[in-house]
C-alpha cells in the first residue's frame, strides 16, 4: 500500500536526536553529526579492564593531552564511513590508473639509474614506516577519548595500510611483477645502517602508551618524511627526468594534505581549549621538541643516503621541513626548541 | 628433472596479498616483544607461530574501499528516497517500530563498541594477518553503527522512543543487558574478545541476533532497515570467517588453549544467549506481521546450524557444545513469553510500548507453542479483563536483577515453568543473585569482575539516578511522554491514525 501525501505535509516531531539538539539547537543535523557526536559512552561502565584495572574502559586519562569537551573538535572533512571510503576509493583508483600507465610504458625501467636506486633503497623501505603508523593510529582509535577524534584515528590507521600498499604495489611493478624489490627494501629497513636510527625511533613510538604523545610524534615524523620524500624530492625528480617517481609521490603527498586538514584542526582544538589550552600548549611544546630532535637525527642518515644517490638537496630539505614545523607550532602558540642540525 | 625458469617468477594471488599485508611486519630489535605486544600474554593463551593464521579473506585497501563505497551509495539512495516519499507511512503499523527502537537503543551502540575494540586488536595482536583482518572489521563496525543510525534517523523525526538512544543505552535498566554484555567483552583481554565477539557473537549467535530484526523489517514494510541488512551481509560473512579462523587458530596452536577456549565458549554462549531474550520477545510479540517464532529461529539458526554443523567440526579439537545449552533448548518453549511479560509490566519505564496481543496474534502463538502458550494465554485473558475494568497492569516497584545478565529475575526453572529460578553465590561475605545456572557459572569464575556491575536498580537505590521516585528516574533517563507504556492510545498510535486519515482524505491509497 502506498500513500500519496504530496499535498499534505506531515510535520516532524523533532529535527534530529536529542543530544544534537542540546548541543547545536533545534536544527536538522548532518549525517556526520548523527554518526559521530556522543557515540562513545562516557559513563556507567560496568567493569574495569582486566588488562589495566586502574582505568575505565574508556577514559580521558589514556593521554595527557585532553579537551574539556571532546566534541569541541570535529573533523573539517566531515568524514563518516561513507564519504571516507568514497574518497579513498577515488584515491586508490587514481593510483591504480597511474600504476597501469607506469607499467604500460615501462616507466620504472626508464628511471635514471640514480633515481632507481633512490626508489629502491630509500623510498621502498618506508612501507614499513607506513605499517607501523597503522598500529599507532589503531591504538589511538581504541584508547582515545571522544568519537570525533577516534574516528579520524581509525580512518588514518586504514589510510596507513593503504599507503603501505601503494608503496608495495609500486615496488612490485618496479620489481617486474615480483617481490624481489620489496624483499630487498625490507632488508634495507632491517639492516642498512642509515635506516637504523629511524627504525629505532619508530619502534619507540610504537610502544608509547600515551596515544596523544604517540600520534603527535607520528605526525611530526610524518611532516619530515612527507615533506622530504613526497614533496621536495618530487620536484627534484621532475627536474631530473624521473617522472615515475613523481607520479607515485603525488598520490602520497595528496593524501598527506588530507591528513593535515584534520590534524591541524585537532591541534587548534587542543591549544584553544578554554580550560586546558595552556596545559596542552606546554605539553605539545615538550612532545614536539623531543620528537623533532629525535626524528630529525633519525632521518639525517637517510637524507644523506639520498644525497649520495641524487643531487636533490635532501639534507637541506629536511632542515627546511624541521624549520617549518617549529614555525607552524609557533603560530599555534606552542614553543618548540629548534633542534641542533 | 626441472628446468629453472630464466624470467623472475611473478607473484601468485596469495603471494601478492601477503606482500601487501603480512610482509609489512618485522621483528622489533630496539624494543622487546613484550613491550611491543603487552596484552597477549596475561590470558594464558599460547601461540607458537602467528604466521600460521590463515587469512580469512583477501581484501586489499583499494578493493575494500571501492566495494564498500558502492554499497553505501546504493544504501543511502534508498534512505533518501524513503524519507522523501514519507515511506514510514507504509509500515504495517507504528507498533512495528518498537522493534527498531530496541535495535537503535540496544544494538547500534554495540556496533560502535565493536568498532573501538577491533581497533585494539588491530594494534595489539602479534600477527599482521589477524591485525589486518581486525582493522577491516573495526571499520565495518563503525559503518554498521552509522548506517543503522542514519537508517533509523528518519523514524526518529516522526516517532517516540528514538530521540535519546545513546543517553538511554548508558542508563536505562533493560539496556544495561546489552551494554554490560559488551563492556564485559571490552574489559577482557584480546583473545577472550576474539572468542566473545569474533566467534560467539559474530558466528555462533549472529543469525539469532540479526536475521530476526532484518526479516522483521522486510515483513513489515521497513525498506531502509531491510536494505541496511542486505548491505551489511557481505561484511558479516567476512566477520564470520574471521571468527571461525580465530577459534581454529587458537585451538591448533597449542592443546593447552583448548580448556580456556572451552570456558570462553561456555561463558559467551550463555552471556550472548541471555541478550537474545530481547530478540525472542521482539520476534514473537513486537512484530505486527510475524516472520517466524523464536522457537523456530532457535531450532534453525542454533540447533541445526551450530549444534548440528559447527560443533561437529569443533569436536575434532576436543571442543564440546557450550555448557547449559540444554537449558537454552528447554527455554525456547517459553523464553519469549516470559521476557515479553516482564517488559509488558515495566514498559511504563521503557522507551518502547507494549500491548496485550490480539486474539489473532494469540492464535498464532498457540499454533507455534501448543504446549506452553496456553498457560500464558490465561495470563493475557486475565489482563484483558483488568484492562476492561480500567486497570492495565504495570509494576510500580523495582525488580531484582540478575547480577550477570542484568535481566529482571522473572525466568522460571527450565524444566518447571511455574517456579521462578533463583541462584545465589556468596563472595567475600556478600550475596549475589542470578537468574540461571549459566549466569551463576559465569559469576563464580570471575566474581571480582561481576561484583563491579553497574546494576540499574542498585544504582537507583543508591541515589545515583537523579531521583528516588520513578518520575524522577524517568526524567534522568530522558524519557518523554509517549516513549513508553501502553501502545494503544499512545502518541505514536494517535499520530499513526491521524496521518493515515489524512492520507485517505487526500485520495491516497
Ligand atoms: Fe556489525
Ligand atoms: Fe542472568
Amino acid at each position: 500500500m502506498q500513500f500519496e501525501l504530496r499535498t499534505q505535509v506531515i510535520e516532524p516531531q523533532r529535527k534530529t536526536f536529542q543530544h544534537l539538539i542540546d548541543r547545536y539547537g533545534d536544527r536538522p543535523a548532518s549525517r556526520y553529526e548523527e554518526g559521530t557526536i556522543d557515540l562513545q559512552a562516557r559513563v556507567n561502565y560496568h567493569y574495569r579492564p582486566l588488562w589495566d584495572p586502574s582505568k575505565e574502559i574508556y577514559s580521558p586519562d589514556y593521554s595527557a593531552l585532553k579537551l574539556t569537551d571532546a566534541y569541541s573538535f570535529v573533523d573539517p572533512r566531515q568524514f563518516y564511513y561513507a564519504p571516507y571510503v568514497t574518497a579513498r576509493a577515488d584515491l586508490h583508483e587514481a593510483f591504480g590508473a597511474t600504476l597501469a600507465y607506469l607499467d604500460k610504458r615501462g616507466m620504472f625501467q626508464r628511471l635514471p639509474a640514480a633515481w632507481s636506486s633512490l626508489f629502491q633503497d630509500v623510498v621502498l623501505p618506508l612501507r614499513h614506516y607506513e605499517a607501523a603508523n597503522q598500529m599507532i593510529a589503531s591504538g589511538a582509535a581504541r584508547y582515545g577519548w571522544g568519537t570525533s577524534i577516534t574516528q579520524c584515528f581509525a580512518y588514518a590507521a586504514f589510510d596507513r595500510i593503504g599507503n603501505a600498499q601503494i608503496l608495495s604495489r609500486a615496488g612490485i611493478s618496479f620489481g617486474g611483477g615480483t617481490a624481489e624489490s620489496l624483499d630487498l627494501a625490507k632488508r634495507t629497513w632491517l639492516e642498512d645502517e642509515a635506516f637504523q636510527p629511524l627504525r629505532k625511533h619508530v619502534e619507540e613510538m610504537l610502544v608509547e602508551k600515551d596515544w596523544g604523545v604517540a600520534m603527535v610524534a607520528s605526525d611530526v615524523t610524518d611532516r619530515l618524511i612527507y615533506g622530504l620524500f613526497y614533496t621536495a624530492l618530487d620536484d627534484a625528480a621532475l627536474n631530473a627526468g624521473a617522472a615515475s617517481y613523481s607520479l607515485v609521490a603525488q598520490h602520497l603527498s595528496q593524501w598527506f594534505t588530507d591528513q593535515r586538514r584534520w590534524f591541524d584542526a585537532l591541534y587548534k582544538a587542543w591549544v584553544s581549549d578554554p580550560e586546558l589550552g595552556e596545559a596542552n600548549k606546554a605539553l605539545l611544546g615538550s612532545i614536539v621538541s623531543t620528537t623533532l630532535a629525535t626524528a630529525l637525527a633519525a632521518l639525517q642518515p637517510v637524507a644523506a643516503k639520498a644525497d649520495g644517490l641524487v643531487d636533490a638537496g635532501a639534507a637541506a630539505s629536511l632542515a627546511t621541513a624541521a624549520e617549518q614545523i617549529v614555525a607552524a607550532f609557533a603560530a599555534l602558540g606552542v614553543t618548540v626548541e629548534t633542534p641542533a642540525s | 628433472m626441472t628446468i629453472t625458469p630464466k624470467a623472475p617468477r611473478k607473484l601468485t594471488m596469495k603471494q601478492r596479498y601477503s606482500a601487501l599485508t603480512r610482509d609489512l611486519e618485522w621483528d622489533p630489535s630496539y624494543v622487546s616483544d613484550e613491550e611491543m605486544f603487552p596484552l597477549t600474554s596475561f590470558e594464558g593463551i599460547t601461540i607458537h607461530d602467528w604466521s600460521k593464521w590463515e587469512d580469512p579473506f583477501r581484501l586489499t585497501v583499494d578493493a575494500y574501499t571501492k566495494y564498500q563505497a558502492e554499497k553505501d551509495k546504493r544504501l543511502y539512495a534508498v534512505l533518501d528516497g524513503f524519507a522523501q516519499s514519507q515511506g514510514h507511512l507504509s509500515l504495517t503499523d507504528a507498533s512495528y517500530l518498537n522493534a527498531m527502537k530496541l535495535f537503535l537503543q540496544g544494538v547500534s551502540p554495540l556496533e560502535y563498541q565493536a568498532h573501538r575494540n577491533f581497533a585494539m586488536l588491530a594494534r595489539h595482536l602479534n600477527g599482521p594477518g589477524p591485525r589486518f583482518a581486525s582493522l577491516c572489521q573495526s571499520l565495518d563496525e563503525i559503518r554498521h553503527a552509522q548506517t543503522e543510525i542514519h537508517t533509523l534517523s528518519n523514524y526518529n523525526k516522526y516517532y517516540a522512543g528514538f530521540h535519546s538512544y545513546l543517553h538511554m543505552h548508558d542508563r536505562v535498566w533493560y539496556l544495561s543487558v546489552p551494554k554490560s554484555f559488551f563492556d564485559d567483552a571490552l574489559s577482557a583481554g584480546p583473545f577472550e574478545f576474539l572468542i566473545a565477539i569474533g566467534f560467539s557473537f559474530e558466528y555462533l549467535l549472529t543469525n539469532l541476533l540479526f536475521v530476526p530484526f532484518m526479516s522483521g523489517a522486510s515483513f513489515n514494510g521497513d525498506l531502509p532497515t531491510m536494505t541496511f541488512g542486505f548491505s551489511a551481509q557481505s561484511d558479516e560473512s567476512r566477520h564470520m570467517t574471521l571468527g571461525l579462523e580465530a577459534i581454529k587458530f587458537l585451538l591448533e596452536q597449542d592443546e593447552k588453549n583448548v580448556p580456556l577456549v572451552q570456558h570462553w565458549i561456555n561463558k559467551w554462549f550463555w552471556r550472548g544467549y541471555r541478550v537474545t531474550a530481547l530478540v525472542a520477545q521482539m520476534l514473537d510479540y513486537m512484530l505486527p506481521r510475524k516472520v517466524m517464532s523464536w522457537k523456530e529461529a532457535f531450532e534453525l539458526y542454533f540447533e541445526q546450524q551450530m549444534l548440528g554443523g559447527l560443533f561437529q567440526d569443533l569436536a575434532y579439537y576436543g571442543i564440546t557444545p557450550p555448557l547449559h545449552v540444554d537449558k537454552a533448548m528447554q527455554e525456547k518453549e517459553y523464553l519469549s513469553h516470559q521476557a515479553y511479560w516482564i517488559l509488558y509490566q515495566f514498559s511504563h519505564a521503557a522507551a518502547f510500548t507494549t500491548s496485550v496481543p490480539s486474539d489473532e496474534h494469540m492464535d498464532w502463538l498457540t499454533e507455534q507453542y501448543p504446549d506452553t502458550f496456553p498457560i500464558y494465554r490465561t495470563l493475557w485473558e486475565k489482563e484483558k479483563k483488568n484492562i476492561a475494568a480500567g486497570g492495565r497492569h504495570f509494576i510500580r516497584g523495582l525488580p531484582q536483577l540478575c547480577q550477570v545478565c542484568q535481566i529482571p529475575m522473572g525466568f522460571t526453572e527450565a524444566d518447571e515453568p511455574f517456579i521462578q529460578a533463583q541462584r545465589e553465590s556468596i563472595f567475600e561475605g556478600e550475596r549475589y543473585n542470578f537468574c540461571s545456572d549459566g549466569c551463576q557459572y559465569i559469576f563464580d569464575h570471575e566474581p571480582v569482575k561481576y561484583r563491579q556491575a553497574w546494576l540499574p536498580v542498585h544504582q537507583i537505590y543508591q541515589g545515583n539516578c537523579g531521583a528516588a521516585d520513578l518520575p524522577g528516574v524517568l526524567d534522568w533517563y530522558h524519557m518523554k511522554p509517549g516513549d513508553g507504556g501502553e501502545y494503544l492510545g499512545s502518541l505514536d498510535n494517535q499520530n499513526w491514525k491521524k496521518w493515515h486519515d489524512m492520507a485517505d482524505e487526500t485520495g491516497g491509497n
